[in-house]
């Protein structure tokens, strides 16, 4: 799911803290945003519109990070609104339920775990590229050079 | 040779894109099929939620029903009581309902009104009573009541009105007197949805049916207090709260129409005529 690779430059230090924090920011994010999931996606936005006109290896993995956060707020939202519905209106606790949340808290911490790696790799000034998010941000994020 | 060049560009772009569509249906598939094998086990008997949601249950019935102990003069007069519990235990046993978790409290007080609170917990006031005609009647009413309790009515209205939160706080003690107060009036003198209104009607016939109970009295109760829905909205309670008296009295009737066969009475004109009486007496 994750691959170790060479990046078409060698990172400064600079840009390795740099890319590395939008990782850290991201897992921040997933903490605070477990019960508003929005937060997730807004925190790493943030990170990313700052650094925008940062360097390539900056960019590519601030986008990453974002893009990470997309399916996990799918996911979030989803669950969070039938917690709600749960509480508030007629809707019961169900096997389907209770299935869901397990499936999205197993989704959760391995992204949880993915991103702590992903953090330490590219702080390392190691490239990492994740399953999909990986591609996609390949095909969004370009050199300017 | 830019064609050529544009070609290669094309082909890595269309390379890229279906390993892309690939990876992200496989995420997509991982998900609903984690889902999906996550489903097939017993959550509701492992976390043992049904347990849970049952002792909330009682323990909001006995908070409740303590509230109108306190409040209230229950009738322990046998003549009240016994025929009340046999037509109970007649239309349970008719209907394979555990009478047991029906707990019937008649109370004195000249309102026209029956309502289910959770728990089982069935109030009849003695007012009610005493405006049956028949047991007929009665019957009727009751087994629109136990159809509220059996198709958990009570419990969906207060989670929808109140809250599981506030319900739950309700039961550690945390929900102050003024929540119990809000929600057993909400009981009493509110009415359901009108679809579960309608759900416990065509219960109430289907259980009125199989106990071999004529269900025209229920019908005929509710067409004949159909006048009183706008006055005295205080006094006729039952009428008040449960609107439409006429239009549920076509649809009981139409509803019923073709199940028809011999009916039976439960009590026995003596019994019926006691606890007219004794009903009166206590008003």
């Amino acid at each position: 799911m994750i691959h170790r690779k060479h990046f078409s430059y060698t990172p400064g230090e600079h840009e390795t803290e740099a890319a590395s924090g939008s990782y850290l920011m991201s897992l921040i994010a997933i903490i605070v945003g477990l019960p508003l999931p929005i937060i997730n996606l807004l925190a790493t936005l943030i990170f990313y519109l700052g650094n925008k006109k940062s360097t390539y290896f900056v960019r590519w993995h601030c986008t990453q990070a974002l893009l990470s956060q997309l399916t996990m707020l799918f996911i979030n939202s989803y669950g969070f609104w039938w917690t709600i519905s749960i509480m508030f209106t007629e809707e019961s606790i169900t096997g389907k339920y209770i299935a869901y949340m397990i499936a999205a808290i197993i989704f959760i911490l391995t992204e949880f775990i993915a991103t702590i790696y992903t953090a330490i790799q590219t702080r390392k000034g190691i490239h990492v590229e994740w399953w999909f998010y990986g591609s996609l941000t390949n095909l969004i994020c370009k050199s300017k050079s | 040779m830019v064609v050529l060049w544009f070609t290669d560009k094309f082909n890595l772009q269309i390379k890229i894109m279906k390993r892309l569509v690939f990876e992200g249906l496989i995420i997509i598939l991982l998900f609903f099929g984690t889902w999906f094998a996550l489903n097939q086990i017993d959550w509701i008997k492992i976390f043992k939620v049904q347990k849970v949601t049952d002792t909330t249950e009682q323990k909001l019935g006995e908070l409740f029903w303590d509230f109108f102990k306190k409040s209230e003069d229950e009738i322990s007069d046998k003549n009240v009581i016994e025929p009340v519990s046999e037509i109970v235990a007649y239309i349970s046993k008719a209907n394979k309902i555990n009478r047991d978790k029906i707990k019937v409290h008649v109370l004195n007080n000249d309102n026209i009104n029956a309502f289910a609170l959770p728990g089982g917990h069935l109030i009849i006031y003695t007012g009610l009573i005493s405006k049956c005609d028949n047991e007929g009647e009665l019957s009727g009413v009751i087994c629109h009541e136990i159809a509220h309790i059996e198709l958990n009515h009570v419990m969906k209205k207060l989670i929808t009105e109140i809250g599981l939160s506030v319900l739950i706080s309700i039961t550690t003690g945390s929900g102050g007197a003024d929540v119990i107060k809000e929600a057993v009036k909400l009981l009493s003198s509110t009415a359901f949805d009108r679809s579960l209104e309608k759900e416990a009607d065509i219960k109430a016939v289907d259980y009125l049916i199989e106990a071999k109970l004529n269900p025209e009295p229920f019908a005929a109760f509710l067409f004949k207090h159909s006048d009183n829905e706008n006055e005295a909205a205080n006094y006729w309670s039952w009428i008040s709260t449960h609107p439409d008296s006429k239009e549920r009295s076509e649809y009981i009737l139409d509803y019923s129409k073709d199940k028809l066969t011999e009916f039976k009475l439960i009590l026995t004109p003596k019994q019926w005529g006691s606890l007219k009486a004794a009903s009166a007496v206590t008003e």
